[in-house]
C-alpha cells in the first residue's frame, strides 16, 4: 500500500504524490513510459529509495525503517533493472550463493529449468546474453518463494521465449496465493498479466483500474468499417451508432458490440448487391485506453 | 548458522570468482611485489650481506597490506557499487557483516600468500632469515590489514565512482609505502622528519612487522603501537560503518 508517495531526486520530481493499494494474491501493474516514475515508486517499496513524503506499507511492513526492513527482507523477491552479478560467476553459483543469502537449501537444478537455463549453469554471467541474465534474475527473485514479488521492465531485453517463461512464473506465482508488483512499458505484458493497473504518466497517476475496466472506460468506441460499391447504412444500421464516410469507405463507431454490428453490416450489404472490397473490425484495445488518458503513445516515436 | 552458512559460501564464491577465474589479477598481483622485491634488492645493495633484502621483504609485506586495504578493498566497493552489485544484495537478507568479512577474508589470503612468496623468495635468493616467533608476526599481520582495510572501506564509502576510489587510493598508498619505511629507510630523512612519519599508523606497522619479524624483537616492544593500530581500527570500522552506502 502506497500513500501520497512523493520522491525528489534534487529539484526533479520523479514520483509525485501518488497512492495505490495491492489486493494480496493478485498481479498488479505500474504501465507508463520511460520516466514516468514506476521504477522509482518500485525502489521505494523495497527499500532502495527514501521516499521524500508519503507513506509505504508492504505486508504492513515500512521499508523506510531498517528494522522492517530486515524484517521483510526474506518475504520480498525481485527483479531489479539497474543491476548486475559478478561477470567472473556463474548461473549456478549465483542461484547457490543466493539461496545461502535466504537460509534456504539450493535450489540450481529446479530453478535453471523454470527459467530454460538448464544447460547453462555453468556459464559465466559475462559470457551469458542480456535475455539469460534477466531469467537468471528472474531465478534469483523466485528461488525462496516470496510473498511478494517485484518485477522491474522484467521482459526488458528478453526475447518472446524468456517473455513467455516469465508470464507463465509470474501466473504460477499469482495462482499460489502470492502478490506481484511490477512495471512495464509493455502494453500487451500488461493486458495478459495485470489484474489492475495504474497508468502512470510524469510521476502522477493518471487511471487506476484493471485492463477491461480501463478499455471500457478510455478506449473509446469499437469501429467496423466497410468499403462496398452502392452502399449506404440504412435507419437500422443508423441506429447503431455514428457514422462518417471517407470516399467509398464507411465508418461506424460504436458503444455496442461490434461482432453484432459486423453482421448486421454485411447482411445489409448483401441485400443491397453491394459488392464487398474491404472489412474491417476495431475493439478498443489497453492502447486505445493509454494514448486517450495520456495523450501519448506509449512508445516515444524516434526523432 | 544460517548466517555463517552465507559467509562460507560468500568466502568460496569469492575465491572462485576473484582468484581461479582472475588469473591475470592474480598474477600481477603475486608478481609485482617480488619484481620490487628483486628491483630494489639490487638498487640499494651495496654487498649480498648489506641488509637491504630484509629490509625490503617486511616493508614490500607491508606495503602489500596498506594497497590491499585502499585498492583491494576500498576501490573494490566503489566498483561494486558503480556496477550496481550492492543494490542486488542490499535487498537479500544478507547482514552487512558477511559481506565485509568475506571480502577481507579473500583478501588476507591474497596477502598471505604474497608474504609466503617474498619470504621464500628473500630467504632462497637474499638469505633473508625471519627469526621471529610465527604467531607474534601473525599478530602483527592481520592488526595491521584489520587497520588498513578498516581504513580502505572509508575510502569505500566516501568515493562516489571508481575512478575517484583509484585516485584517492593512489594518492593514500604510493607516497605512503614510500613515507613508511617501507622501501626506503625513513632514517635517511632528517630526524625532525623521520619522527614525524613515525606517527604514521602505516610506518608503526611496517616498523614493528621488521623488528618482530627480521631482527626477532618481541611484540610486547610495540605494545603501545600496537594499541594506537588498535584504535585505528575502531575508528576506521566506526566511521565506514556510518559513511557506508550500499546505494
Amino acid at each position: 500500500m502506497v500513500a501520497g508517495l512523493v520522491k525528489a531526486f534534487g529539484s526533479v520530481v520523479a514520483v509525485d504524490g501518488i497512492d495505490f493499494a495491492v489486493q494480496p494474491g493478485t498481479i498488479f501493474g505500474l504501465l507508463g513510459r520511460n520516466g514516468a516514475g514506476k521504477t522509482t515508486t518500485l525502489e521505494c517499496c523495497i527499500g532502495l529509495g527514501k521516499p521524500t513524503a508519503g507513506s509505504i506499507r508492504v505486508l504492513g511492513l515500512d521499508p523506510t525503517k531498517s528494522r522492517d526492513l530486515a524484517a521483510l527482507r526474506p518475504k520480498i523477491g525481485a527483479q531489479l533493472q539497474a543491476t548486475s552479478l559478478p561477470e567472473k560467476a556463474n548461473a549456478g553459483e549465483v542461484l547457490e550463493l543466493y539461496a545461502a543469502y535466504y537460509g534456504i537449501p539450493p535450489r540450481t537444478q529446479e530453478m535453471a529449468e523454470r527459467v530454460g537455463l538448464a544447460d547453462k549453469l555453468d556459464r559465466q554471467i559475462a559470457q551469458m546474453s542480456g535475455g539469460e541474465q534477466q531469467r537468471l534474475a528472474l531465478a534469483l527473485a523466485l528461488q525462496h518463494d516470496p510473498d511478494v514479488l517485484f518485477l522491474d521492465e522484467p521482459s526488458a531485453g528478453m526475447d518472446a521465449f524468456g517473455r513467455r517463461i516469465m508470464w507463465s512464473e509470474v501466473e504460477r506465482l499469482r495462482d499460489a496465493g502470492k502478490t506481484i508488483v511490477l512495471t512495464t512499458h509493455y502494453i500487451e505484458e500488461a493486458e495478459r498479466l495485470c489484474d489492475r493497473i495504474c497508468v502512470m504518466q510524469r510521476g502522477r497517476i493518471v487511471a487506476d483500474a484493471s485492463p477491461a475496466e480501463l478499455v471500457a472506460q478510455f478506449g473509446g468506441d469499437a469501429g467496423v468499417s466497410i468499403a462496398a460499391d452502392g452502399f449506404t447504412p440504412d435507419a437500422a444500421l443508423e441506429a447503431l451508432g455514428t457514422w462518417t464516410r471517407t470516399g467509398s469507405q464507411w465508418k461506424l463507431a460504436t458503444r455496442g458490440e461490434p461482432g453484432l454490428a459486423l453482421a448486421a453490416i454485411v447482411t445489409h450489404a448483401n441485400a443491397l448487391g453491394a459488392k464487398i472490397v474491404s472489412l474491417d473490425l476495431h475493439r478498443p484495445t489497453l492502447e486505445d485506453a493509454f494514448v486517450a488518458l495520456t495523450g501519448e503513445t506509449i512508445l516515444e516515436v524516434a526523432q | 548458522m544460517t548466517e555463517l552458512r552465507m559467509f562460507l559460501v560468500q568466502t568460496r564464491m569469492n575465491f572462485i570468482w576473484y582468484f581461479r577465474r582472475d588469473g591475470e589479477m592474480v598474477f600481477w598481483t603475486l608478481a609485482m611485489p617480488v619484481f620490487f622485491l628483486v628491483l630494489f634488492s639490487f638498487a640499494f645493495s651495496s654487498g649480498p650481506n648489506s641488509g637491504s633484502s630484509g629490509f625490503l621483504v617486511p616493508g614490500i609485506i607491508g606495503a602489500q597490506v596498506l594497497s590491499s586495504g585502499f585498492w583491494g578493498v576500498g576501490v573494490m566497493l566503489a566498483t561494486f557499487r558503480e556496477k550496481h552489485l550492492l543494490r542486488r544484495v542490499y535487498i537479500t537478507p544478507m547482514p552487512p557483516w558477511v559481506f565485509f568479512a568475506s571480502l577481507v577474508t579473500y583478501r588476507m589470503a591474497l596477502l598471505a600468500t604474497q608474504a609466503v612468496i617474498l619470504i621464500a623468495v628473500g630467504a632462497l635468493v637474499f638469505h633473508v632469515h625471519v627469526i621471529g616467533r610465527p604467531w607474534e608476526i601473525l599478530a602483527v599481520l592481520l592488526l595491521g590489514t584489520a587497520t588498513f582495510v578498516s581504513l580502505g572501506t572509508i575510502v569505500g564509502a566516501v568515493a562516489r565512482t571508481t575512478e575517484s576510489a583509484n585516485n584517492i587510493a593512489s594518492v593514500l598508498t604510493v607516497p605512503l609505502a614510500f613515507l613508511s619505511d617501507a622501501y626506503i629507510p625513513i632514517d635517511r630523512f632528517p630526524h625532525a622528519v623521520s619522527s614525524a612519519l613515525r606517527l604514521l599508523p602505516s610506518t608503526q606497522f611496517i616498523d614493528t612487522l621488521r623488528d618482530v619479524a627480521i631482527y626477532g624483537v618481541p611484540l610486547a616492544h610495540y605494545g603501545a603501537w600496537m594499541a594506537l593500530l588498535a584504535l585505528w581500527t575502531v575508528a576506521g570500522t566506526l566511521i565506514s560503518a556510518r559513511t557506508f552506502r550500499w546505494l
